[in-house]
């Protein structure tokens, strides 16, 4: 059953060069308990997706098209004071980097009370307490540490304590940004796999974002690969992993290692993402694909499905079988084409 | 170090500062330049009359033992007697000093309060018409000198309006059963409503403009966005977080403002025919009053003193972060 249905959405940013248009046609689905993973460089556009979904977006960012409906309501047309009731209720957030997610000047505790209240108004402060305790104990922190201040807490104690918050009032919706991306692999294990638990103890579907693929393929049910504003290749986590339909899908697998396969070269992808102030028509991947054609710079390709529920937006998805042997090998993506040798670029590598 | 040994070590340092203080002062009025005993010796006097004036005084001591009897002295309150009046400088001082302390602090309260929100108010509408005109409204009311603006006050409100009295402290005949009665009653209020936002007008340009850029920092944090994201209105994360945030640099310069008032303070006093401390210290300096105008320096100074003190364990309270070092 489809909870959240994003239809071409496009979100710009106005700058003083024009608009930066970050989400450019995006359309997703998102079930009960499903998680879905959107990859892709940073600057690809998949954090200001979420900021959409919840209208967090800094001051310059816009939803101009598009609709985000969740359970029935439109949410691009509500008011910002319509919006607050699902905000955190309805959707909520683990952020990036819970360094600075807290107000500095008050106790987790009292930050919980107040989220819990200001949402529930009925709950009585002592209930509030006792269920950001119970919160604590869920995400294995210490509950007497909840009357702490965020300075007294570690880097993976704050991630801890943000993923409490954001489970305060059980939300259908979770957007993870980058949840484990400040901490050290082994607290990032930990905490992913607590993610996992919790979502599955209180049913809720969770768009995980990240430019990390190996944290998808461990937590996804779906992925979107995000590049340039728009999602270039969709569908289940394995078909994904194992037969990518995009270019920059096979790239983007190429640049992480797999402790599985043994000796095995990273290739990067060069260049670097596109510019997306006022985009002109054709492919934005084209620039940096080795298998681009005339076809690809002159015309955007549009999402078209190879298989069932398996979208992608590539002129030559339909050759994807030859193009990824090709693809695994590293000529392919150092050898010079015509267009961008005058340009030497540098090699990009994906952090 | 726990919060107790902090206020402990905090009083110690008052101690050093209250000497080097009452040392700076001592010497200050030595070095100037003048003679009190020309108040008293006409001219053309005898040698013999002057010294007797000299003796009287107590100035024939050496310093040093006019800098100790000084210093023993006001740790008795006792702050000598007037030169000018013969009588003790207590009982000239210490109402005027109420008198200045209450408009002052009155003004310094009102400029907080019309800086801490309208600060916050200009960084929220940042970037919109309503902020130009705030900042330009603060930068006006920041170089208007207070007797234009005291005048200017008088004028609207004094003879268009007939809302206030134009000066005094109290009405004519009014009486008073004691301290409290005298400053807390509506007529006092009365009276010191001009001066008082005379005062605020011209010191609230610094919390606001301060409070206005911490807010625009502090509005950028992370975890501002994360309160929107909670869904928290945006009154709360205005107020309640993004305002709580930004007064620790303001709570650290209000003995900056309380300094600054001392010296807007005269000029108030003298618009309003308000009879502080202001005029008493110019008088006191002029006349080479030593006793008068170094109780006068000693209690503003002490106002100073005491509010860096106050602001220092204001900020441990405002914020956690802040370790007692």
């Amino acid at each position: 059953m489809t909870l959240l249905e994003i239809e071409t959405l496009k979100t710009y940013y106005h700058t003083e060069t024009g608009d930066v248009h970050a989400v450019d046609g995006v359309s997703l689905s998102l079930s009960r308990n499903e998680t879905l993973g959107l990859v892709g460089e940073s600057g690809s556009g998949k954090t200001t997706i979420a900021e959409s979904i919840n209208r967090i977006l800094p001051e310059n960012g816009e939803v101009v098209d598009g609709s985000i409906v969740y359970d029935g309501v439109n949410l691009t047309e509500l008011s910002e004071k319509e919006l607050q009731k699902y905000r955190w209720n309805d959707v909520s957030l683990i952020p990036q980097s819970a360094m600075n997610a807290f107000d500095p000047v008050y106790t987790i505790e009292e930050q919980i009370v107040e989220v819990i209240r200001a949402h529930r108004p009925d709950t009585s402060k002592a209930e509030a307490r006792e269920r950001a305790q119970e919160l604590f104990e869920f995400v294995d922190l210490d509950p007497e540490r909840v009357t702490d201040y965020p300075h007294q807490f570690s880097g993976g104690m704050k991630q801890r304590a943000a993923i409490a918050i954001a489970l305060a009032l059980d939300p259908p919706i979770l957007l993870a940004d980058e949840p484990t991306t400040a901490l050290d692999v082994i607290i990032q294990d930990q905490i992913l796999e607590r993610i996992k638990d919790l979502q599955a103890e209180i049913n809720s579907a969770m768009i995980m974002i990240t430019h990390d693929i190996s944290v998808v393929s461990e937590t996804c049910d779906e992925i979107a690969v995000v590049y340039g504003g728009r999602i270039v290749e969709y569908t289940d986590t394995e078909t994904v992993i194992n037969e990518p339909h995009h270019p920059y899908t096979m790239g983007l697998r190429n640049a992480f290692p797999s402790i599985a396969e043994g000796d095995q070269e990273l290739i990067s992808i060069p260049g670097s993402p596109p510019e997306l102030v006022n985009p002109e028509e054709g492919c934005r991947f084209a620039d940096r694909c080795p298998f681009a054609e005339e076809e690809c710079y002159e015309k955007t390709p549009q999402p078209r499905e190879v298989a069932e529920g398996h979208v992608v937006e590539c002129h030559r998805a339909d050759e994807a079988e030859e193009l990824r042997p090709e693809a695994n090998k590293k000529e392919a993506w150092t050898e010079e084409r015509p267009k961008d040798a005058a340009a030497g670029q540098e090699g990009y590598s994906n952090d | 170090m726990g919060m107790k040994e902090f206020v402990v070590r905090r009083i110690g340092q008052l101690a050093v500062t209250y000497w080097a203080f009452l040392t700076i002062l001592f010497l200050l009025f030595r070095i100037v330049p003048g003679d009190p005993t020309t108040m008293f010796v006409a001219q053309g006097l005898s040698g013999e009359a002057r010294k007797e004036v000299i003796e009287n005084l107590g100035l024939n001591e050496p310093l040093h033992i006019q800098y100790v009897d000084y210093i023993f002295q006001v740790l008795q309150g006792n702050f000598g007697t007037s030169f000018q009046y013969r009588e003790p400088v207590a009982g000239i001082i210490v109402t005027k000093f109420w008198n200045t302390i209450f408009l002052m602090l009155g003004a310094i309260t009102l400029a907080y309060m019309i800086g801490i929100l309208g600060g916050a108010l200009l960084a929220w509408w940042r970037g919109t018409d309503r902020e130009i005109v705030g900042l330009l409204a603060t930068l006006v009311a920041r170089s208007s000198p207070t007797f234009w603006t005291g005048i200017v006050l008088i004028m609207v409100f004094v003879f268009w309006l007939k809302w206030f009295p134009a000066g005094g402290i109290r009405s004519v005949g009014a009486d008073y059963n004691g301290f409290v009665d005298k400053f807390v009653s509506v007529d006092f209020l009365y009276h010191v409503a001009l001066p008082m936002l005379t005062g605020a007008i011209y010191y609230m340009a610094t919390p606001t403009l301060l409070m206005r850029n911490t807010m625009l920092e502090i509005l950028n944090e992370d975890f501002i966005k994360m309160k929107k994201a909670e869904g928290l209105s945006q009154y709360t994360i205005l107020y309640k977080h993004a305002v709580r945030n930004s007064l620790l640099p303001i709570v650290t310069i209000i003995a900056l403002v309380a300094g600054k008032a001392i010296g807007g303070q005269l000029l108030i006093e003298v618009v309003f025919n308000w009879p502080g401390m202001g005029r008493a210290m110019v008088t006191a300096v002029s006349y080479n009053d030593y006793p008068v105008a170094m109780a006068a320096f000693f209690l503003m100074g002490s106002v100073v003193i005491l509010l860096n003190f106050a602001a220092d364990l204001l900020y441990a309270h405002f914020d956690p972060r802040v370790t007692y070092e």
